[in-house]
């Protein structure tokens, strides 16, 4: 459970960059945000991930007060959500395998662990055959399955991806936005920001739109928001 | 966690392969660091050692007066032995005096001192002169030079006064040399482990996405930085101890010295310089990962 209570964050130069916002997104569910650039999409994820912290408001990700969480504790918090990025961010001279390990590693995990369960993330995402081709070898499509199967691979709560279908052509989006699909619905809660409304249309879930700071729409109806 | 330790161990290692130029002139200045250090304790041990040796012997050499006649010499020398603070006095005849000199110049050159002996001896002759109490050094010296027949006394107090000054010179401006070249040290380290951070940052921000704490991304910098470390420690060693014995092995042969014996010395100078190098390696670690995380480090990724 992510809530936003009357959440506003003003940066040091003076930009108000989220304005009294009031949010609630259950365990489970899924939501488009959408808004334009500027709007204040980024600064909604980054205080989920407590790389900001709200100059007014109270932030709640599951029991965890994000106003009274210590600098040292923000690592714990982020083991609980699944990060993936526009332009994929794959380390170019490791393996896919090692992409997906790589995460393990940092959160302390055993070699057996990691040699268990890599594989099972790369099945699910259907990268099997891809274990050991580097990304440079991969579509856009499949590396951004590469970053999906990283984020997944610590079995977080919360997954988070930022326009994940940004550099992938249009026909494999479905495809990326499938297996986010598939992966709600095993439990985890998925927040995508995306400028597709083609998307938002086919998938017909919660869409969340930000504009100039504020949540002007929130719809459990699939039409996206004017 | 020991997984993890081996882990974050072969990743700093990694990091000096991949950065070697950088790692490579890290370890020169810190090698430079540690020789002058290494260079100022010796010289200092080796000054301390000589002083011992001239408190030890506790001697002076009194020189008679040119052409005096050897009964002369004889009175003179009982007068000596008559004073209070006098242990010994023994005396040293001219032609000893010569003969120690040729020996000490070996068989090629003292063939140059052969006219000069006999007769033509221009030496004086001696007597080795050994205090009861070193406090009155001074004063018994003092009271030598008045005695009939004493042309100069071999006043040690002055060399062991030469010796203290020059320690503290060496002390001194070894002590300043190695701050400066400790500071430079510690901007080169902490500029190559940054420059590895530079090019591992993608690594560094998926890190942190993914939940790594502060420690986990410092430690493969912080190893980084004591390899590097422990590699000066161990070439500085190696070094400074050919040079020491090359060294000393010249010096042997020129003038009369004896250089303080390796042994035991080694053993701790290498310790120290495995444990400097260390230090040095991971505080060099621990600045740049610590201003780095403070900074752009503690984003994760441009949303």
């Amino acid at each position: 459970m992510i809530v936003f209570q009357d959440v506003s964050k003003v940066y040091p130069n003076g930009t108000r960059a989220l304005n009294h916002v009031n949010l609630r997104v259950d365990d489970g569910e899924f939501v488009f945000i959408v808004g334009a650039s500027g709007a204040g999409k980024s600064t909604f994820l980054k205080l989920i991930t407590c790389e900001e912290r709200p100059t007014e408001g109270e932030i709640l990700v599951g029991e965890q007060k994000l106003t009274e969480l210590r600098r040292s504790e923000v690592p714990y918090l982020r083991r609980m959500m699944g990060m993936v990025f526009q332009d994929f961010r794959l380390i170019s001279n490791m393996t896919v395998f090692e992409n997906v390990a790589f995460a393990m590693h940092v959160v302390g995990a055993s070699s057996r662990e990691i040699r268990r369960r890599v594989p099972y993330i790369l099945g699910l995402v259907n990268l099997q055959d891809k274990a050991r081709c580097h990304p440079r070898e991969l579509s856009g499509g499949e590396q951004q399955r590469v970053g999906l199967a990283r984020a997944l691979v610590n079995n977080p709560k919360i997954l988070i991806a930022d326009e994940p279908t940004g550099n992938v052509d249009p026909a494999l989006s479905f495809e990326i936005v499938d297996l986010l699909n598939e992966i709600n619905k095993r439990g985890t809660t998925v927040l995508m920001v995306t400028h597709e409304h083609s998307l938002v249309r086919k998938f017909r879930r919660r869409v969340v739109e930000i504009n100039s700071g504020a949540v002007v729409a929130d719809s459990c109806n699939w039409e996206v928001p004017q | 966690m020991m997984k993890s330790l081996r882990y974050l161990l072969g990743e700093g290692v990694r990091n000096i392969w991949s950065n070697r130029t950088m790692s490579l002139a890290s370890v020169g200045v810190l090698v430079s660091c540690l020789l002058l250090t290494g260079a100022a304790v010796l010289f200092s041990l080796n000054i301390n050692a000589a002083m011992k040796s001239i408190e030890g012997t506790n001697s002076v050499r009194v020189y008679m007066k040119e052409g005096l006649p050897v009964l002369s010499a004889v009175k003179t020398g009982s007068e000596i032995k008559k004073l209070d603070n006098i242990k010994s006095c023994k005396f040293i005849p001219k032609d000893d005096a010569i003969a120690r000199v040729m020996s000490m110049l070996g068989e090629k050159d003292a063939a140059l001192l052969n006219g000069m002996t006999g007769k033509d001896n221009p030496l004086p002759d001696a007597y080795q002169v050994s205090f009861r109490d070193l406090s009155k050094y001074k004063d018994t010296v003092a009271k030598i030079q008045k005695i009939s027949g004493v042309g100069s006394v071999n006043d040690y107090s002055d060399i062991a006064a030469k010796l203290t000054k020059l320690d503290h010179i060496v002390t001194t401006g070894g002590f300043w040399i190695v701050l400066l070249l400790s500071l430079v040290s510690l901007f080169i380290i902490s500029n190559t482990i940054r420059a590895t951070m530079f090019s591992r940052r993608l690594e560094i921000n998926i890190m942190k996405s993914v939940g790594a704490t502060n420690w986990f991304v410092r430690i493969p910098f912080v190893v980084e930085g004591m390899v590097i470390g422990l590699i000066s420690g161990i070439l500085s060693s190696g070094i400074l101890r050919l040079l020491y014995s090359r060294l000393t092995m010249t010096l042997t042969s020129i003038v009369r010295f004896s250089p303080i014996a390796g042994g035991s010395i080694w053993g701790r100078l290498t310790l120290v310089f495995l444990l400097a190098g260390c230090l040095f390696g991971a505080l060099g670690g621990i600045i740049s990962i610590g201003k780095y995380l403070r900074k752009e480090g503690g984003d994760i990724v441009d949303w």
